[in-house]
């Protein structure tokens, strides 16, 4: 096991150090400069350039960006004067993180729940109905439900806040229920068919056989098992909720990283496009080692070599 | 209730619980009826409040609301002492004298002296500083060479003694009465800037406050926060409002619902035409001045029907902008009459100077036709084929793009063929500074209320804006008398400008298309609010609800 950790993050060291060079020459292509003041004049620009070493050879300023990361200073953003990259990824991830997370227990709760009950009532109205739920909420994006949410709850019924975030929990909710269907249809939908398999199997029949009633024969033999699939799905939805939602953030003006990342690239905020790139393959990463380690863990079957 | 059910349940009860902690304001905060309290929003969020760094008009805002400069801008466009007592200019316009209040002092209640001033102004010339603007002190005595690095700031030509600072130019400048009211050139405090560091205005904390409001609540990332009146502001006893709300709002639908809701002072309307259109006629709609206009810039270095002056001309003269205003704008723009945007600033004949200076854009479908036959049977390539580039950052850009190559299409028939090319902003920058372009849709915001901000970019083809890359002789001739033996004569100075703009349309070097304004739902018992074409957008220090 040990063995298998170690290799599996060596080749993620492996994988960051292709991402941040690949990004880093990507970079270049970008047009104009990471200025905000479009007025400058090209010996202005030239001196600026200067200060922040944009004048030196591309490979020199790689390899100053490669020791300086090293070192632990992702740069300062231009788009945010003053502001270290780690500062700013510091305070926004956060905010990212805890909207996603929201999202995340909120959407595998219910999902949970809606898959355990259309197993249950496999081919009847109850299970049609929450089909026909659960293929809409993977359909409909969550920026279009967000909207949806912000007319029906914040402008018409008036119940909760229309934007802001940090001064009340009433300002999360309605992000928190835009990001939350996707994962909560998706997860319905792998727990159903899962489950379905499951209760099919033989040792269900075994157990039906031997007298178990429904709810406890879910609970103590079919959810073990049907949570396998789920896991593996688990790791990226994490990963991808944790680094935000642009167009959601957008909407409720939610100051979160996903944001950030958006609007560095067409400013041209090299060290925010290159922190935020790492912060985010490094993320995604783990979460699939993490999920591939607890894969391990809940299915003996899997072997790890 | 099953199991999973139960746990189900009790999640989201511990999940409500978790955020409880935030939850003081659950419904969040009701319209503020009472009088002392302002309610306004942010489009963005604040990038920061280090004014030496700012580039934004989002952080400026703060800045200009909590830190007060020499000068400041009041209702009638006029500048007038705030921190200064008074100041005085010589004769020949190159040395400004200005006496302090005296006992200023900072919301912390510290001295505010004559050094604070210029320290700010040494900081933002500072190469370390790396500020975007300090191209503004260009003209101050050394300015240019301690920016690029061949001076060090102590040469710098501002200078204290006591409570009097002593600002040294080496040319005569009539805008720089502006440059002391800029959030940019606010006292900074030497002692404290050193203190926080790298964290200086990053949050409200790591900032002081010279200005009617300090600044509260802000942490570098949430977006609600508010100014709260600054007992040390020397003129407090006239600041009315106690507190102004701010918050982020970047959905500018939600900022007009939550000014229909009374939760907001002000809402932008002039997001997309069809906004405007939608609430122009709403009791509460007002227009500000803004110092922006779009023109096309014409590629007269590369292009061999664009170097035609009578093809220049046809174009010019085959654009209807009233129509295009209407049209392709949504009334959200006024048609131009120059290149300087309307409403900038008065002509020292009291007229707007856009309008005393207008000269005299037509449109003449007929005369158009006729030129371009010429034109093109000169230039004897054929048929003409042309791009024209615009950015995709709004609507409007799009729309007009649309407007144009259709007009011209119509107008010249088969004989020119006009095709879109639409790009990210910093891809227009980039293809207009490298005259990578045929015709280019551009948009300049003057940095202060004066003509020069305009003509100042065509004087030369090396100024970086001149992307058209043309010298009409004519026009520099004007400009530069203007800026030399005109500069401290101001009527004198405004022929010269009238005269520039002649020189421009009748050579048809550019194709002034519209002029930008504000456009907002704004509360009418909240008096008092003033608003500057350019510099400081929204000036609430004298704002208070009736």
């Amino acid at each position: 096991m040990a063995k298998y950790i170690l290799k599996r993050v060596l080749f993620l060291l492996v994988t960051l150090w292709i991402v941040v060079t690949a990004t880093f020459f990507l970079m270049q292509i970008l047009p104009g400069t990471p200025y905000n003041n479009p007025h400058l004049s090209a010996s202005a620009i030239a001196q600026l350039d200067q200060t922040y070493g944009l004048d030196k050879p591309v490979m020199v300023q790689y390899f100053d960006y490669l020791v300086n990361l090293l070192h632990g200073d992702m740069g300062t953003s231009f788009q945010y004067q003053n502001q270290s990259v780690t500062m700013l990824i510091g305070q926004r991830l956060p905010v990212s993180a805890q909207l996603g997370l929201q999202a995340l227990v909120v959407g595998i709760l219910l999902g949970l729940w809606f898959g355990a009950v259309s197993a249950k009532n496999q081919n009847n109205k109850v299970d049609g109905f929450l089909g026909i739920i659960s293929t809409l909420g993977i359909s409909v994006p969550s920026f279009i439900l967000a909207i949806v949410l912000l007319y029906v709850f914040g402008y018409n019924l008036g119940w909760l806040p229309v934007s802001g975030w940090g001064d009340s929990f009433s300002e999360t909710i309605l992000p928190t229920l835009a990001l939350a269907v996707g994962p909560a249809a998706t997860t319905t939908r792998f727990v159903r068919s899962e489950m379905i398999d499951v209760l099919h199997s033989d040792y269900i029949q075994l157990a039906r056989a031997k007298g178990l009633n429904g709810t406890q024969l879910i609970r103590k033999h079919a959810y073990r098992n049907s949570m396998i699939p789920i896991l593996t799905l688990i790791g990226p939805m994490v990963a991808n909720l944790l680094t935000g939602s642009t167009l959601v953030e957008n909407i409720f003006s939610i100051p979160g990283i996903g944001q950030q990342f958006v609007s560095s690239i067409p400013t041209k905020d090299y060290p925010v496009i290159m922190g935020t790139t790492i912060v985010y393959a490094a993320m995604l990463m783990v979460c699939i080692l993490i999920t591939d380690i607890l894969t391990a863990i809940v299915d003996p079957r899997v072997r790890l070599k | 209730m099953k199991q999973w059910q139960k746990w189900t349940a009790a999640a989201v009860v511990v999940l409500a619980v978790a955020g409880g902690s935030r939850a003081a304001g659950w419904w969040g905060t009701s319209p503020a009826d009472d009088k002392s309290t302002l309610n306004y929003g942010l489009a963005t969020d604040i990038q920061t409040l280090d004014m030496s760094k700012a580039t934004d008009q989002y952080s400026d805002t703060i800045l200009g609301n909590t830190e007060a400069n020499l000068l400041r801008t009041n209702a009638k466009g006029d500048v007038v002492p705030d921190l200064a007592k008074s100041y005085s200019v010589s004769s020949d316009g190159l040395t400004y004298t200005v006496k302090l209040r005296s006992g200023l002092k900072w919301s912390d209640g510290s001295a505010l002296t004559a050094k604070d001033f210029v320290y700010s102004w040494q900081r933002i010339v500072d190469p370390k500083t790396a500020s975007q603007y300090s191209y503004l002190t260009s003209g101050v005595k050394n300015a240019d060479d301690i920016v690029a690095g061949k001076k060090p700031v102590s040469d710098l030509g501002v200078k204290a003694d006591g409570d009097t600072l002593t600002f040294t130019l080496e040319r005569p400048m009539p805008q720089f009465k502006y440059l002391l009211s800029f959030a940019q050139f606010t006292p900074q405090k030497e002692s404290f800037v050193k203190e926080k560091g790298s964290k200086y205005g990053t949050t409200a904390a790591t900032q002081i406050y010279s200005g009617a409001y300090k600044f509260e609540g802000w942490n570098g990332t949430n977006s609600k926060f508010k100014m709260v009146k600054n007992d040390n502001y020397w003129d407090a006893k006239n600041v009315k409002t106690k507190t102004i709300n701010w918050q982020v709002i970047k959905n500018p639908e939600t900022a007009i619902k939550l000014y229909k809701q009374g939760k907001l002072d002000r809402a932008a309307i002039t997001n997309s035409p069809e906004m405007y259109s939608a609430n122009k006629n709403n009791k509460d709609a007002v227009t500000t001045a803004v110092a922006s206009s779009t023109y096309l810039e014409y590629n007269q270095a590369k292009n061999p029907y664009l170097q035609n002056e009578k093809i220049r001309q046809a174009l010019n003269l085959a654009t209807n902008r009233k129509d295009l205003a209407s049209q392709a704008t949504g009334g959200s723009r006024d048609a131009a009459k120059s290149l300087v945007s309307n409403n900038l600033v008065k002509a020292s004949n009291g007229q707007d100077l856009s309008t005393y200076v207008a000269p005299g854009y037509t449109y003449d479908k007929d005369k158009a036709k006729q030129l371009f036959a010429e034109g093109i049977k000169e230039v004897n390539k054929g048929k003409m084929n042309v791009t024209l580039e615009t950015d995709a950052d709004s609507p409007i850009a799009k729309n007009t793009a649309d407007y144009l190559k259709q007009a011209y299409e119509s107008t010249f028939g088969d004989q020119i063929s006009v095709t879109e090319k639409i790009v990210p902003f910093k891809q227009r920058i980039q293809d207009g500074a490298n005259g990578d372009f045929d015709i280019l849709v551009m948009n300049w915001n003057g940095d202060y209320p004066d003509g020069s901000t305009f003509y100042d970019m065509f004087k030369a083809t090396d100024t970086g804006m001149n992307d058209g890359q043309f010298k009409n002789q004519t026009y520099i001739d004007a400009v530069t008398k203007a800026e030399s033996t005109d500069a401290n004569n101001p009527s004198a100075r405004d022929a010269d400008w009238k005269a520039a703009e002649k020189a421009l349309m009748d050579s048809a070097n550019i194709n002034p298309l519209y002029s930008w304004k504000g456009g907002f739902l704004q509360r009418s018992n909240v008096k008092g609010v003033v608003t500057n074409p350019a510099g400081l957008p929204l000036d609430l220090t004298r704002a208070y609800r009736k």
